[in-house]
C-alpha cells in the first residue's frame, strides 16, 4: 500500500510533466512548421515573384548568432534586391554529423535549396542518386556573375554532360613543399639553395645535423602520407585510385595510363623515406590515427614538415619566404619553400562546390541568390564575417574582432570563406597578408597557363567498381607502411604491385585508358 | 568451517586486477585533463604529469551555460525516459504474460519481428519527422527509446515465472480491478526485474547521442553525450579532410587534448555519482523480491 501511494504520486506527477512538455513542444513545433510553408511560394511566374525562402545547407559548427546574421542578410536582401523577393535560411550542419544528416535530408525529400558539396563529401553519389539538379540552363539564365569568373572551369563538375556543381571562385590549385623552423635554420646557417632543384632530397643534410645536435627534436615530422601530396601532384595527373599519367620526364602528348605506384620517382622517394626512417630522421608514430604534425612543431619538437604551402605572391620553386599561416599555426617563425606548383587539375575544381537540391521548390531563385554571392561583397561579408560592429570591425581594410572579444565569445566566427561565392571579393583578417587575394589572382594566372594534360576529364569508376574495392584492400596492407618509410620498398613494393595485379589493376588501367581515349577523341586533344 | 568461508586468494587477486583495469583508464583520463597542455604534447599521456594545470576546466567553465543546459537535457530525458519506459514496458510485458489475454501470441510475434528486423534508418527518421513531427523537441529524444523488444521479453519471462496466476485470481476475487492488481500487487513484487531493466534503460538513455544527431537542430536541446561526441567528431573529421586540397583558406582548429579529457570527466560525472545509490536500491530490490516471491 505504501508503495502504491508513493509510486502513484511520482508516476502521476511525471506523467503530467510529460504531458506538459508534449503539449508545449508540439505547439512550438507547429509554429516553426508554418513559417516555411507560408514563405515557400510556387514557381516564379512572369508577373512579380512570390516571396521565397532559400535554405542554405553547409558544413559549419553552429554559431550562436546564426539567426541574427540571417536576419541581417534578409534585411539587406530586401533593401537591395526588392524585386528578387527572396529570404535566406542558414542551415549549418556540424562537420561530424554532415554525411548522416545530409543523406537523411536527401533520402526523405526535405525541402532545401543550396547545398555545399565536394568530391570528398560524396558529390558523385549525390549525382548518381539524383539528389542534385542539373544547372546548365539555370546558370545560363541567372548566373552571369558566376560565368564571369568561372566559365572555363565547369567541365570537372559535369556528369553525363550536365553540370551539377558551381565551383567556389578561389585559388585554382596549391603548392607543396617544405616548412622549416626558422630559428634552427638560423642557428645552423643551413644553405637552402639546394631546393632550387625542386627535389626534397636537399633536406637530408639538414635532417642529419638536427638529428646529431638537437636531442629531443624530430628532424622531419610527418603524418602517414609524408610526401604524397608532393609526389602525386608534382609527378602525376591522377585519374582513379591507382590509374594516373606520369608527367615527369614524358612528352607533353603522352597519354599513357600507368599504375601510380609503378614509377621510378615513387620508388626513389619510397627508398629515401625508408632510409630516413631507419636513420631516425622521422617520427615513429607517423601512422597513429589523428596525429597532428603541426602540434609537434608547436610544442617545439620538430624541425621540418612536408605539406601544402601558403599561397604567396611569388611562388617560385625553391624560393624561401616566411610562411604567414604556418607561423601562426606553429606559434613561431616558419619558413616555407615550395617544391612543386600544381597544374590546373580536374580534382581541385570539384573540391569546393555549391549545388542545388532536387527538393528545391524554386531552383531559379536559388541560382539567383548564388549568383549574388559572386557579385555582392556586402552579402558575402555578412555570410562570412557577420555584422559589422557586432561580430567584426574593420581595421585598415582588414577584418578584426571587436575590442575585448575572442573568437569563442563573439557569437559568429567561422572559416567558411572557401565554401561559397567569389573569394576575391572578401576582406582578409588581421594577421593575414592584405594582398592575399591579389596573390591568389596572380597565382591563378600562373596555374591556368599550365593545365593538366587531362583537365576536364572525369573517370567513371562504375565499370570497374569491384576491382577498385579489391585494390583498396590490397593497398591497405602495404601503402601506408611504404609511404611512411616503415616498410622497405625494395622488398614490399613488388609485393604490393603483385597484389594489385591480382586484384585487377590491369583492368582498371585499361578501362581508364579506354575512357581517356574516348574523351580525347571527343575533345580533340 | 572457517577455511570454507574465507574467500579464495585467487579470486581476490583476479577481482583486484579487474578493478584496476577499470580504474586505470579512468585515472589516466583524469590526469590528462588536469595536465599542462605542453607537457602532454611533449611527453604524451602519463599517469602523473610533471606540471598540473586546470586550464581545461577553466576553459569549459566559460562554456558552462551550454554544458549545464546539456546536462539538464540529459538528466530530464533520462529520468522521464526511464520512468515512462518502465511503465510502458512492464504494462506490455504484464499483458503478454497473462494466459487469459487473447492477443498474447500475436503480440509476441510482433515484438519478435522488431527484434529480428530493423526498419532501417530512413523509415525510422520519416516516422518521427513526417508522421509524429517530433524533430527538434525533447520528445524526439524520449520516444524512440521507450520500448525495447528485448526488455519486454525479459519482463514477460519474469512475470510468467515468478508470479503465480492464482495470486492474480485471488486479488480479483477480493475485488481488485485490473489496474489495482497491476499497481499494488504486480509492480511491488517485480522490483528486481524493474531495477534490472531500469538500469539498462538508464544507461541507454544517458549514453544516447545518435538520436540527438538525427533529430535535433536546436543547440539548446543537445544532450550532453551529443555535445561531447560532436566536439570529438568535428575534430576527427576536420583532421581527415585536412589533407584534401580543398583550400588553404580553411584553418583547422583542434580542441586541445586536455579539454577533450575534461569533457569526458564531466560526462562521466552523474553516472558515477548516481550509480552507488542506484546500486543500493538495486540490491535491496533483489532481496525484497526474493523474500516475498
Amino acid at each position: 500500500m505504501k508503495w502504491l501511494k508513493k509510486g502513484s504520486v511520482i508516476l502521476s506527477s511525471l506523467m503530467l510533466t510529460v504531458a506538459m512538455t508534449a503539449t508545449g513542444c508540439s505547439s512550438s513545433n507547429n509554429g516553426s512548421n508554418n513559417s516555411p510553408q507560408a514563405s515557400s511560394g510556387g514557381d516564379s511566374a512572369a508577373g512579380g515573384l512570390k516571396p521565397y525562402e532559400v535554405v542554405m545547407v553547409f558544413p559549419d559548427a553552429p554559431q550562436k548568432d546564426n539567426e541574427l546574421v540571417q536576419n541581417a542578410m534578409n534585411d539587406y536582401l530586401k533593401k537591395t534586391y526588392p524585386d528578387m523577393n527572396v529570404t535566406v535560411k542558414l542551415n549549418p550542419i556540424d562537420w561530424g554529423a554532415w554525411s548522416d544528416k545530409t543523406n537523411l535530408m536527401m533520402a526523405s525529400g526535405d525541402k532545401f535549396d543550396l547545398l555545399f558539396t565536394a568530391d570528398w563529401l560524396g558529390f558523385q553519389q549525390q549525382v548518381t542518386k539524383g539528389a542534385l539538379l542539373p544547372l546548365d540552363d539555370l546558370l545560363a539564365k541567372y548566373g552571369p556573375d558566376i560565368e564571369a569568373v568561372e566559365k572555363n572551369y565547369h567541365d570537372p563538375a559535369k556528369r553525363g554532360g550536365k553540370l551539377y556543381g558551381i565551383h567556389t571562385h578561389q585559388e585554382l590549385g596549391g603548392a607543396q613543399g617544405v616548412y622549416l623552423d626558422k630559428a634552427l635554420v638560423d642557428k645552423y646557417k643551413f644553405d637552402l639553395s639546394g631546393f632550387k632543384s625542386g627535389n626534397v632530397e636537399a633536406l637530408e643534410p639538414m635532417l642529419k645535423t638536427i638529428k646529431e645536435n638537437e636531442p629531443g627534436i624530430t628532424p622531419l615530422v610527418m603524418p602517414s602520407f609524408p610526401l604524397d601530396a608532393y609526389y602525386s601532384s608534382g609527378t602525376l595527373d591522377q585519374i582513379g585510385n591507382l590509374a594516373a599519367i606520369n608527367v615527369k620526364g614524358t612528352a607533353a602528348d603522352d597519354f599513357t595510363v600507368i599504375n601510380m605506384y609503378n614509377t621510378p620517382r615513387f620508388l626513389e622517394l619510397a627508398k629515401m623515406t625508408n632510409k630516413w626512417y631507419k636513420a631516425g630522421y622521422t617520427n615513429k608514430d607517423a601512422l597513429t590515427p589523428g596525429l597532428d604534425a603541426w602540434k609537434k612543431i608547436q610544442a617545439g619538437q620538430a624541425f621540418a614538415l612536408v605539406g601544402d604551402m601558403d599561397i604567396l605572391a611569388n611562388m617560385e620553386i625553391g624560393s624561401v619566404s616566411k610562411s604567414p599561416n604556418g607561423s601562426l599555426k606553429a606559434g613561431r617563425d616558419m619558413l616555407q619553400i615550395p617544391l612543386n606548383v600544381d597544374r590546373l587539375q580536374t580534382g581541385k575544381m570539384t573540391a569546393t562546390m555549391q549545388a542545388i537540391s532536387k527538393t528545391s521548390k524554386d531552383p531559379e531563385r536559388a541560382m539567383m541568390l548564388l549568383n549574388l554571392f559572386f557579385k555582392d561583397k556586402n552579402l558575402l561579408t555578412l555570410f562570412n564575417f557577420g555584422i559589422e560592429g557586432t561580430h567584426y570591425v574593420l581595421k585598415d581594410g582588414q577584418v578584426a574582432l571587436p575590442d575585448g572579444k575572442t573568437n569563442n565569445d563573439v557569437g559568429y566566427y567561422h572559416d567558411n570563406m572557401w565554401q561559397i561565392g567569389n573569394q576575391m571579393l572578401n576582406y582578409t583578417r588581421v594577421g593575414e597578408d592584405p594582398n592575399k587575394y591579389k596573390n591568389y589572382e596572380k597565382f591563378n594566372e600562373m596555374i591556368t597557363k599550365n593545365p593538366s594534360r587531362i583537365f576536364g576529364f572525369v573517370f567513371d569508376p562504375e565499370p570497374v567498381k569491384n576491382e577498385m574495392i579489391t585494390i583498396d584492400n590490397a593497398n591497405k596492407a602495404f601503402v601506408d607502411g611504404i609511404k611512411s618509410g616503415q616498410l622497405d620498398p625494395e622488398e614490399n613494393l613488388p609485393k604490393l604491385l603483385e597484389k594489385q595485379k591480382a586484384a585487377g589493376a590491369d583492368k582498371v588501367i585499361a578501362e581508364a585508358q579506354k575512357q581517356l581515349d574516348a574523351w580525347r577523341a571527343a575533345n580533340g586533344k | 568451517m572457517s577455511t570454507q568461508k574465507r574467500t579464495h586468494p585467487l579470486i581476490i587477486a583476479v577481482l583486484s586486477l579487474f578493478s584496476l583495469a577499470c580504474l586505470i583508464p579512468f585515472w589516466l583520463v583524469l590526469m590528462i585533463s588536469i595536465a599542462d597542455e605542453k607537457e602532454v604534447l611533449k611527453h604524451g599521456y602519463s599517469f602523473w604529469p610533471q606540471k598540473f594545470s586546470f586550464v581545461a576546466y577553466q576553459f569549459l567553465a566559460q562554456d558552462a551555460e551550454k554544458i549545464l543546459r546539456a546536462y539538464g537535457v540529459s538528466i530530464f530525458v533520462t529520468v522521464v525516459g526511464v520512468v515512462v519506459s518502465l511503465f510502458v514496458t512492464s504494462a506490455m510485458a504484464f499483458s503478454m504474460s497473462r494466459k487469459d489475454f487473447p492477443l498474447r501470441g500475436a503480440l509476441s510475434i510482433y515484438i519478435l519481428i522488431t527484434m529480428l528486423f530493423s526498419g532501417g534508418l530512413l523509415p525510422w527518421y520519416l516516422v518521427y519527422t513526417r508522421f509524429l513531427h517530433v524533430q527538434d523537441t525533447l520528445l524526439a529524444l524520449i520516444i524512440p527509446g521507450l520500448i525495447g523488444g528485448f526488455n519486454v521479453i525479459i519482463m514477460r519471462t519474469f512475470f510468467t515465472n515468478s508470479i503465480p496466476p492464482s495470486l492474480i485470481d485471488s486479488a480479483q476475487i477480493d475485488g481488485a480491478s485490473e489496474y489495482r492488481t497491476y499497481f499494488s500487487i504486480i509492480l511491488p513484487l517485480s522490483l528486481p526485474v524493474l531495477a534490472t531493466i531500469g538500469l539498462f534503460i538508464t544507461v541507454s538513455y544517458w549514453n544516447d547521442w545518435f538520436t540527438s544527431l538525427v533529430f535535433i537542430q536546436n543547440e539548446k536541446l543537445f544532450s550532453l553525450q551529443y555535445l561531447l561526441n560532436k566536439t570529438l567528431m568535428n575534430a576527427s573529421f576536420l583532421q581527415s579532410i585536412a589533407n584534401k586540397a580543398y583550400s588553404t583558406t580553411a584553418q583547422v582548429t583542434q580542441p586541445l587534448e586536455s579539454i577533450r579529457m575534461a569533457m569526458a570527466m564531466i560526462a562521466i560525472g552523474p553516472l558515477v555519482l548516481v550509480f552507488p545509490f542506484l546500486q543500493k536500491y538495486f540490491v535491496k530490490g533483489l532481496t525484497v523480491g526474493a523474500v516475498k516471491g
